[in-house]
């Protein structure tokens, strides 16, 4: 369904001596319908970067990403906005995410009413439907965002996003600043919602334990590159790039997990190697 | 706090009897403030509650059209001003880049030019009236506050709900309006009340210096006229302290005023304050 080419995002700084940084260098892969795809890495490595490229929130230097059959790179500004609905986006910070002079019940009928999919009656029965499905209730449709909880929160920021019934949803972190027992709710939520819609999913987080949870397949990112790639339960418990097997050893070593088992040397050239069917890795590395 | 909002309702209260004064001066006033409405010079009596000035007008009269004036001259620029800052600072602030980088460097320009003086010379070119005076100040004047309002949506149009609502697919100018504006708000009133009290004392300035509308009286050219012909020398305090004291009370009103609102809109203010 999403097929991205040799996506670039650079950023460039100066004015007289340009510098360049490689936020996002050239990073090709593709989800399917209804798959969840998680993105690890540490941070900086351009995971946020790459998430904000897809959807064109930041313009990406080069490369393709085509959004079922279409060329999303290339679309004027007011096609990309007609298309915008069909791809969403959620952050981290839930507050942040929503407008602080805004209620709640202004909030998830923006989405509706920008795009003009509801009459005045439609509006009011779509959104006491959409808060009862992310579990709120219409009580919590007159309160402002600094009145709710970050877990309450970041349900509001998912009503507003289902609103639209997207097709994919890049999801930056949505739980990284909530506590761990709203986390689990939240993921849950998350997980159920996304199964009722068959949404594709990029997942952007640097917890393993999240990821393997989330994701059908798993794509680990150093300084801008996507180092390897492949099944969740492949990559996770049979790493084979250098930096994934710290990152695996080092998020299991205090859960008191074995090391992961080796895998097969590589031959060293830049090219990415597949060293299962569906399991692939950047050999240079090594 | 209540010390804190008595500052706040006083200082609104003393600005709305100004704006009333200024509202119905036909009615408050005995005598048109052109006539002459007795003997020139005259001290206080029951007929001339400030007395007269050299040309036998009437000083309470005058100093109640003056209010006029005076508070068109102020809230008409502030409003110019405002206008043009948000508007301006919006625009620069929301898409950056080009745009931000061609008003930031003609503001640069524009600042180096010294306001008061840049004035005077327009008042002497262009002889205005008080209306295109004031329209002249607030866009001069209005140059610092597209800096602050800029500075402000710089931040914003990088928060997350800004970008998710670009993400849904709304328009720029939708968000400019209905999620940058409404959050630079509180900024943009304080903005107004303190430009409000500058314009009005540049008005002053331009009355006492002579550059006043002849047309009409306001407080700078009621001080001008005491203190050239023979106020200050005769010791006629009538004539020249009610037009200072009555610049100096609506001034700290809207100091006051500005500084309350500041403090209630600036939660690091309300920590501070523990």
């Amino acid at each position: 369904m999403i097929d991205v080419c040799d996506l670039k995002t650079y950023y460039s700084t100066g004015f007289l001596c340009r510098t360049e940084v490689r936020a996002v260098d050239g990073v090709s892969f593709g989800i399917k319908k209804g798959e969840t795809l998680g993105l690890v890495g540490e941070s900086g490595c351009g995971k946020t970067t790459l998430g904000r490229s897809l959807l064109r929130l930041i313009e990406p230097t080069g490369g393709r990403v085509v959004f079922d059959g279409t060329n999303i790179t290339a679309l004027s500004r007011k096609d990309l906005r007609r298309f915008r609905p069909r791809m969403q986006m959620i952050f981290q910070d839930a507050y942040a995410s929503l407008n602080p002079r805004m209620r709640v019940r202004e909030s998830i009928t923006e989405p509706l009413r920008i795009h003009g999919l509801e009459d005045r009656a439609g509006i009011g029965r779509r959104v006491r439907e959409l808060i009862e499905m992310v579990g709120l209730n219409e009580e919590h449709l007159n309160r402002r965002p600094y009145e709710l909880s970050g877990g309450q929160n970041q349900r509001v920021v998912l009503a507003r996003v289902l609103a639209l019934e997207p097709e994919f949803i890049v999801a930056d972190e949505p739980t990284a600043g909530l506590d761990v027992s709203v986390q689990a709710q939240i993921l849950t939520l998350f997980r159920d919602l996304g199964r009722d819609y068959h949404t594709a999913c990029l997942y952007i987080s640097h917890d393993l334990g999240v990821v393997r949870a989330m994701s059908d397949r798993v794509a680990v990112m150093l300084k801008g590159r996507i180092v390897e790639i492949g099944p969740t339960a492949d990559v996770l418990d049979r790493p084979c790039h250098s930096y994934t097997r710290r990152l695996v050893a080092a998020s299991s070593a205090d859960r008191g997990f074995s090391r992961p088992a080796p895998c097969p040397a590589l031959p060293g050239s830049p090219v990415m190697v597949e060293v299962q069917s569906g399991h692939w890795v950047e050999a240079a590395a090594r | 706090m209540p010390g804190r909002n008595a500052a706040l309702y006083l200082s609104l209260g003393v600005v709305l009897v100004y704006c009333a004064v200024a509202l119905f001066a036909p009615v408050i006033a005995p005598f048109d403030p052109f006539v002459i409405s007795g003997p020139p010079l005259a001290p206080p009596d029951a007929a001339h509650l400030l007395g007269t000035n050299d040309l036998a007008q009437d000083i309470f009269s005058r100093l109640i059209w003056g209010t006029r004036a005076t508070l068109i001259l102020g809230f008409l620029g502030a409003v110019v001003s405002v206008v043009m800052g948000t508007t301006v600072g919006i625009v620069a602030g929301y898409y950056g880049g080009r745009i931000d980088e061609a008003v930031m460097r003609f503001l640069d320009v524009m600042m180096t030019i010294p306001f008061f003086p840049l004035l005077l010379v327009l008042t002497i070119f262009l002889r205005p009236g008080i209306y295109v005076t004031a329209v002249i100040m607030g866009l001069l004047g209005g140059l610092g506050s597209v800096r602050i309002i800029r500075s402000q949506v710089l931040s914003l149009a990088v928060a997350d709900f800004v970008v998710g609502t670009k993400a849904l697919g709304a328009r720029d100018g939708y968000i400019m309006a209905r999620h940058i504006l409404p959050n630079v708000l509180p900024l943009v009133g304080v903005k107004f009340v303190t430009s409000a009290q500058h314009f009005m004392l540049v008005g002053i300035g331009l009355g006492f210096l002579g550059m006043g509308d002849p047309n009409v009286v306001d407080w700078g050219q009621m001080i001008e006229r005491a203190s050239k012909n023979g106020g200050i020398v005769l010791g006629l305090w009538w004539w020249l302290i009610p037009p200072g004291l009555a610049v100096t009370g609506i001034s700290l009103a809207l100091a006051w005023f500005a500084y309350a609102c500041e403090e209630r809109i600036n939660p690091r203010f309300q920590v501070m304050r523990v």
